[in-house]
């Protein structure tokens, strides 16, 4: 059976390979980075054999640790998780999780990302060698499991942010976790802001390994320290406990696999609506009058409120400017006047992130299409859905961002900005999606799914739509840099330039996205299907 | 001397090539104003890939598509008013409720609130979603999500309706009702094109048929045309697109 799983796994890569030779390329691109990264892997291993054993337990505990976490969140707000061998395919062959299990164990370890980092993890756990052939096979132990903990971390942090997003809770789910978010990374926040980080990095971060390496995230790699001290007990229970946590984690997925096999995705748990929204909309500030943009108005606003592939990318567009303002600004003990590019970033983020907006709608665009030549009101609709959100979001934010400077003077400046940035990269996106568009998670399946290969799947739409928001950013934000540096009167020019191009790329972008729609309708269907 | 009327549709040419596969090599078809059209042929003839180009779902690698007259590729805004659809196998936008998602393709045609509310709570009654439709699209089965996008091909009155598999996992009672509505549909002038595998619901509904197979037209015509000498159009398909190669005895199956 593993056999036969594993064989669907290469065999599928291989032929959507052969069927799409971009796929091909994407990962012969990828092969070709991770062997320029093989020098400088056994640099590292040099320079660590080279540190005492407490300094070389400490930087690896970090770096597992890192890369432990990065697993389980990259996934959820970037790539998604390869779903070749998604359990619920396996519903219709009447098979059991107990049967399918082994086989998807040893598949979710040959994807290309899990063969580099093993290769990279074994080659760092090298640097124990010059302690003895025991502590080298403690080392290579410990981050053997890690290793499998990063990888069974992935696919359970998936699994599971489906499966809640899927449930008729997910927007309580969904607020729940990013305040769980904020409460885990607000108190090291304030840590940060109060102490600086030379303090931190003296008083806290050894505490913080030291108390790592007695958890899952640090236990393997920190257990050859032990070994090398003597202290074998140490060593033992921290192997033990990585192990353990290795059995867990691969539990908690079986559960999860035995769950999709008997449970289809993505239903809407019997609820019952009694208010006709697509024509009696909720009082809104946006309430376009042309019928058609209404409509697409409507039905992407019930999108952003229910459907989890939209709630994930609502969560995801905040992750950048909330690590700026919780990480990187009390790190570099930046000004506080930095904290102005937390509501730009996250307007640039907003608008970036719906570059493939089109692509949602799956196959289910063909009712728009057959609709008549009404591209205009289809572009119109979904962009004031995302405007309608996003724009009392970011002044919200920019006035909180203000009123924590308390440079009000800033303010004017600020906003103007905001707006720029918003209504641009709203435009630059909207022209991506229907220039090129590429597929997303269907309606109905996993929010964090993607096809072998999807990484690079959207690759030139993504590269091409950010090169372009930052060729143009700028030219938004000149006059509110001006205003911070030169004289407070360009905060007036910037608020008023910034809401000229704001509206005018968000028109603009409308107007063309709205014109390339309506001749290219008849590809569309057969790009995002 | 009297005007011949526009066919309903009429395809020239039409083709469609994906990669190394020619799926649709030349279709030359006129689908006369006020017939009831059944569209048939085996798996992968081409049916739906054909259909889609001619309802401006898929632009054609050439050839041209005349909607009463209209030429659907180049001036679809007059064009597409004239066309109800229903796709087979596509997504619907299933986050929305069915009386929603009938108010969303009734208000995506231009059409007043008002009259959209009518139309809505007329077709729910017709195709027996009353008490569905408040329920979301997601939870509606295969049969249903069918009714309801007919509904959605309905609610704007076109003049040619396309159907792809229309009958497919609908219930006996709800079967009867489509096609009452359907024929009602055709004898107050309008024309259904339906695409169907089932030759027995084809030769009761239809007065004319077209077989496809391998991307081209094998013989079209009113349906005692193509049923020929046969009399039966089960043996004339099967004539036309030749019967399985292989009929291996799969005595197997009994001993198992």
């Amino acid at each position: 059976m593993v056999a036969a799983v594993v064989g669907i796994r290469l065999r599928t890569a291989w032929h959507l390979a052969r069927r799409e030779w971009w796929r091909a390329l994407v990962a012969g691109l990828g092969v070709l980075w991770a062997l320029t990264m093989a020098p400088w892997l056994v640099w590292g291993q040099d320079a660590l054999a080279r540190q005492g054993g407490a300094v070389r337990a400490d930087l690896l505990v970090g770096a597992v640790a890192l890369i432990t976490v990065g697993w389980a969140v990259l996934p959820l707000v970037l790539s998604g998780l390869d779903d070749t061998l998604d359990a619920s395919r396996f519903r219709a062959l009447g098979v059991s999780a107990r049967a399918i299990m082994p086989g998807l164990t040893v598949a979710a370890f040959l994807t290309l990302p899990a063969v580099f980092f093993a290769l990279a993890l074994a080659v760092l756990g090298m640097s124990w060698r010059s302690s003895g052939a025991a502590v080298l096979a403690v080392a290579l132990a410990g981050l053997a499991l890690a290793y499998g903990c990063l990888v069974m971390g992935a696919r359970v942090s998936a699994a599971w942010a489906s499966r809640v997003l899927s449930s008729r809770r997910a927007k309580l789910a969904t607020f729940a976790a990013l305040a769980f978010g904020l409460a885990v990374v607000a108190p090291v926040a304030f840590v940060l802001f109060r102490d600086g980080l030379s303090a931190v990095i003296e008083t806290d971060v050894d505490l913080l390994l030291e108390r790592m390496a007695a958890t899952p995230l640090g236990a393997g790699a920190a257990a050859p320290a032990y070994a090398a001290a003597g202290d074998w007990w140490g060593a033992a229970w921290r192997i033990a406990l990585q192990g353990t946590w290795l059995a867990l984690l691969h539990a908690v997925w079986r559960v999860n696999v035995a769950h999709q096999l008997v449970s289809p995705w993505g239903r809407g748990g019997g609820a019952h609506r009694r208010h006709d929204r697509v024509l009696d909309p909720a009082r809104m500030h946006v309430r376009p009058r042309d019928p058609a943009t209404a409509a697409v108005h409507a039905r992407l606003l019930r999108a952003w409120t229910g459907d989890p592939r939209y709630l994930a990318s609502l969560a995801g567009v905040l992750l950048l400017p909330a690590t700026f303002f919780v990480l990187v600004m009390p790190v570099f003990d930046l000004d506080r006047r930095w904290s102005y590019l937390v509501p730009l970033v996250l307007a640039a983020t907003i608008g970036w992130g719906r570059h493939n907006d089109v692509a949602f709608d799956s196959t289910a665009l063909w009712l728009d299409v057959v609709s008549g030549r009404i591209g205009q009101a289809v572009m119109r609709g979904r962009l004031a859905a995302t405007a309608s959100w996003s724009l009392p979001l970011l002044v919200a934010v920019a006035v909180a961002t203000v009123a924590w400077t308390g440079a009000w003077v800033d303010a004017p400046g600020l906003l103007g900005a905001c707006v720029g940035v918003l209504g641009v990269s709203l435009g630059v996106a909207a022209l991506s999606a229907v220039l090129m568009p590429y597929r997303a998670p269907a309606p109905g399946a996993s929010p964090f799914g993607s096809e072998v290969g999807a990484v690079g799947a959207g690759l030139l739409a993504q590269l091409v739509s950010s090169v372009v928001l930052l060729a143009i950013v700028p030219f938004v934000v000149v006059p509110f840099v001006l205003s911070l540096t030169v004289a407070p009167v360009w905060g007036w020019v910037a608020c008023a330039m910034g809401a000229a191009l704001g509206i005018g790329g968000y028109a603009g972008g409308v107007r063309a996205a709205g014109a390339v729609y309506d001749r290219r309708a008849g590809r569309l269907l057969a790009a995002v299907g | 001397m009297s005007i011949e009327p526009a066919p309903a549709l009429s395809l020239r040419g039409l083709t469609k090539r994906f990669g190394q596969t020619l799926a649709v090599a030349g279709v030359d078809l006129d689908i006369p104003a006020g017939s009831f059209f059944g569209v048939v042929g085996p798996n992968g003839a081409g049916k739906t890939t054909t259909l889609s180009m001619a309802t401006g779902l898929l632009r054609p690698d050439a050839g041209t598509v005349a909607v009463l007259g209209v030429d659907l590729w180049a001036a679809p805004e007059t064009a597409k008013p004239l066309l109800g659809v229903l796709p087979d196998g596509l997504h619907t936008f299933d986050r929305l409720t069915g009386a929603e998602l009938i108010s969303y393709a009734g208000r995506l045609r231009g059409l007043d609130r008002e009259v959209v509310r009518e139309r809505r709570d007329d077709l729910l009654a017709a195709l027996d979603l009353e008490d569905a439709g408040g329920t979301l699209v997601m939870d509606y089965s295969a049969g249903m999500t069918k009714k309801v996008g007919l509904a959605c091909a309905l609610v704007h009155a076109p003049r040619v309706l396309v159907l792809d598999e229309p009958f497919e996992a609908v219930d006996p009672v709800s079967a009867g009702a489509i096609r009452r509505i359907l024929q009602a549909f055709v004898q107050t002038g309008g024309t259904v094109v339906l695409s169907s595998h089932v030759m027995a619901l084809v030769e009761r509904l239809c007065d004319h048929v077209a077989v496809v197979g391998a991307g081209r037209i094998l013989d079209s015509g009113t349906l005692a045309e193509v049923r020929g000498a046969t009399g039966d159009l089960e043996g004339r398909f099967v004539e036309l697109v030749g019967d399985v190669r292989d009929q291996r005895d799969l005595t197997w199956l009994r001993l198992s």
